[in-house]
């Protein structure tokens, strides 16, 4: 059951401009696990989410979700497509103009015909699940950003998605709201039975939750595995990322003439103006 | 000598890739315009709708109103002491209610619509690309360009024609208020003036066509530059003035094509 | 929902003010009137020059306005302006036979318009009768050919 794709990245290829973003990825995430896409910050790993959602669309190779490649279909079946998905967007993304109890009736109520007594339920339900029952009547404006994320949580669980991409969730958030997220995403994932995928550069966290990690670097997977064969793999970039060195394989220093020749020298460059 | 004939060509092909990035854009704006302006309203549309006119046109009232009434009231003061030499001061009903329905009044409310709802709108679609509510919405299966733009369009398309027609009303009552009541043009002839020279289908009529015009263009140069900005705070600000630069000179050069294509005779 | 109500009756209310607006400027600014075109009583006149007579101008009677000119047109038999007025309803059979219209002018350089007087005949004009004693407009450049050349011969 576990061992079943869900979702399969072929021989990607994507840049923006002059920059390649990713060259050849691959990647395979199967049903009802946790999969982390990690690697340091400016690999992509947003742009990779993008591409799952089809808001994006790759130079080459292609994404299968559940059999079908996501950049060949219609607009409307893409939009079909999407409503088996959630995503979790690093800001929370709720809609400035609604209330959260509106915010997460929103995919209901353009989706679904129930009526109104039954989407009021449903709604409940879901910031019971992430405890902002209480919060329902608040504007996006007046929470926190750990409750914007956990009422972004639950309005991405309002369809009973089967997948869930969850954009950086651990980014800037205090000790106990980390605590919290990591524990929701754990639970929603066994309780509906989901596929998860994460994206994130925060190692602990991630490290505790994932069944399955990709390590991304220069626009290719560097490692993956289990969060333990990770852990003990001697490859200099991975044990870098996970052990969380300054220098390594990864420089410190972005690409530059040498600070001797910087200051001393009076190059071409410090002559203009 | 070779140097400046390679410059001079540089210089040549970067006019060339702005012409084609001013086309390209132009021709997104299009798509853009088609996309949204055409979609099927949904059952939430009407609601949505309402909420927009209420944004753009009811909170511009006030501002489109105060300005139509100073602006009346200084066409009748000027046109007083011009008309008063050639002892045509019965004239002046005509003179404020021509100058109104037919330039002032589509021209000066496009741009303070451009100033108040047109900026407030860029800078609301900005922030919410910016906070990525537009790409969150499409991830729930809803196309932005329908849930938030169309509506936002209509509402500007409907509003601008009704605060121009506001504007002329409280013009010409303006205009009544210095030159009847203050200078002490006599009153009948004020208004039977203006209504033996003022035809509905020429002057009103044409006047509300420019005014639907304006509306159009404002509105889409607004919604188009908060969807298409750059997605930070540099970039709202730098698409809000965007907008109301060049939805001002938009309206000023159409204000000239149409007022020659209506009265010129062209 | 209080908040959206009072919206929705914000909304409703300026879309009632665009209207208003909108009958306002068409019967106070451009003079239409609700009444229908049968409550008009219609009358022709002929005039050698119109001057600068637009449609739509003031017919008037002792300085009240009574209708206005509904058409004006190149008579090809005679070659002269024939104007189609359409006047109150309540003159109908009220104008005499030998009524006079004359083009006027509001003021030095306003706008024209048609004056009417009434004569003394006993027989009254019917819908759609001519009236026979007719004024031209003034021609400002006429006038002042006249002077000139009555300056001259004197």
């Amino acid at each position: 059951m576990t061992d079943v794709p869900f979702i399969e990245i072929e021989d990607l290829y994507f840049s923006r401009g002059d920059h390649d973003i990713f060259r050849g990825i691959n990647m395979t995430i199967s049903r009802g696990q946790v999969t982390a896409i990690m690697g340091p910050s400016g690999t992509g790993k947003t742009t990779l989410l993008k591409l799952i959602g089809g808001q994006l669309t790759p130079d080459r190779g292609r994404v299968l979700i559940d059999g079908q490649d996501v950049h060949r279909l219609s607009r409307k079946a893409l939009f079909a497509l999407r409503k088996r998905m959630g995503m979790l967007f690093q800001s929370g993304a709720l809609f400035s103009d609604l209330d959260v109890f509106e915010n997460v009736a929103f995919p209901l109520r353009v989706h679904t015909d129930l009526p109104d007594q039954m989407i009021r339920d449903l709604v409940l339900l879901k910031l019971q699940a992430v405890g902002l029952r209480g919060a329902r009547h608040l504007s996006p404006a007046e929470l926190s950003g750990g409750m914007a994320r956990r009422v972004a949580l639950a309005r991405a669980v309002a369809l009973d998605p089967e997948l869930i991409l969850y954009d950086e969730p651990f980014v800037g958030q205090d000790p106990i709201s980390m605590g919290v997220l990591v524990q929701l995403i754990k639970r929603l994932n066994q309780a509906l039975s989901l596929t998860s995928v994460i994206v994130s550069h925060d190692i602990k966290e991630t490290l505790s939750i994932a069944d399955y990690l990709y390590l991304i670097a220069d626009g290719q997977v560097v490692a993956s595995g289990t969060p333990r064969t990770l852990d003990t793999n001697q490859d200099p970039r991975v044990s870098q990322f996970i052990h969380g060195e300054p220098d390594g394989p990864v420089p410190f220093h972005y690409p530059a003439e040498t600070l001797y020749r910087d200051i001393l020298g009076q190059t071409s460059a410090g002559k203009v103006g | 000598m070779q140097s400046n004939v390679k410059h001079a060509i540089s210089h040549v092909a970067q006019l060339g890739r702005k012409g084609c990035d001013a086309l390209e854009s132009l021709g997104r704006a299009g798509v853009f315009l088609a996309q949204s302006a055409v979609g099927v309203p949904s059952r939430e549309g009407w609601s949505l709708w309402l909420r927009q006119v209420h944004f753009v046109g009811v909170l511009s009232l006030a501002i489109v109103l105060v300005s139509g009434l100073f602006i009346g009231m200084v066409l009748a003061l000027q046109g007083y002491t011009i008309l008063v030499d050639f002892g045509a001061e019965q004239a002046l009903g005509q003179m404020v209610a021509l100058s109104l329905l037919r330039e002032l009044a589509p021209v000066v409310a496009a741009l303070l619509f451009a100033g108040r709802a047109g900026s407030a709108l860029t800078a609301e679609i900005g922030l919410m690309k910016a906070t990525e509510q537009l790409t969150s919405m499409e991830m729930i299966g809803v196309d932005p360009l329908r849930r938030v733009v169309a509506p936002r369009l209509w509402a500007g398309f409907i509003s601008l024609p009704i605060l121009t027609v506001g504007f002329s009303v409280v013009g010409i009552w303006g205009g009544y208020l210095v030159g009847v009541e203050w200078l002490g043009v006599f009153e009948g002839s004020y208004w039977s003036n203006m209504q033996a020279s003022v035809s509905f289908v020429n002057d009103i009529g044409n006047g509300i066509i420019k005014s639907l015009v304006f509306a159009v263009v404002v509105t889409w140069i607004a919604v188009f530059q908060g969807y298409d900005l750059v997605p930070t705070s540099e970039g709202i600000s730098r698409a809000t003035t965007r907008t109301v630069v060049y939805s001002s000179l938009a309206v000023l050069g159409l204000d000239f094509v149409l007022t020659a294509v209506m009265f010129g005779g062209l | 929902m209080k908040r959206s109500k009072t919206m929705e009756f914000g909304v409703g209310l300026f879309m009632l003010a665009g209207i208003l607006g909108l009958v306002f400027l068409g019967l106070r600014v451009s003079g239409m009137t609700l009444s229908a075109p049968s409550d008009t009583f219609r009358l022709e006149a002929n005039f050698a020059n119109i001057g600068s007579l637009k449609p739509r101008a003031r017919v008037t009677m002792a300085g009240v306005t009574v209708g206005r000119v509904e058409a004006i047109e190149l008579d090809t038999e005679w070659y002269d302006a024939r104007v189609v007025l359409s006047l109150n309803s309540e003159l109908a059979g009220q104008l005499s036979q030998d009524t006079t219209a004359a083009i006027l002018t509001a003021g030095l350089l306003g706008e024209q318009y048609i004056g009417l007087s009434v004569g003394g005949a006993p027989e009254v004009l019917a819908e759609g009768d001519v009236i026979r004693d007719t004024q031209s407009a003034l021609v400002l450049e006429e006038l002042i050919q006249q002077f000139v050349s009555n300056m001259v011969t004197n």
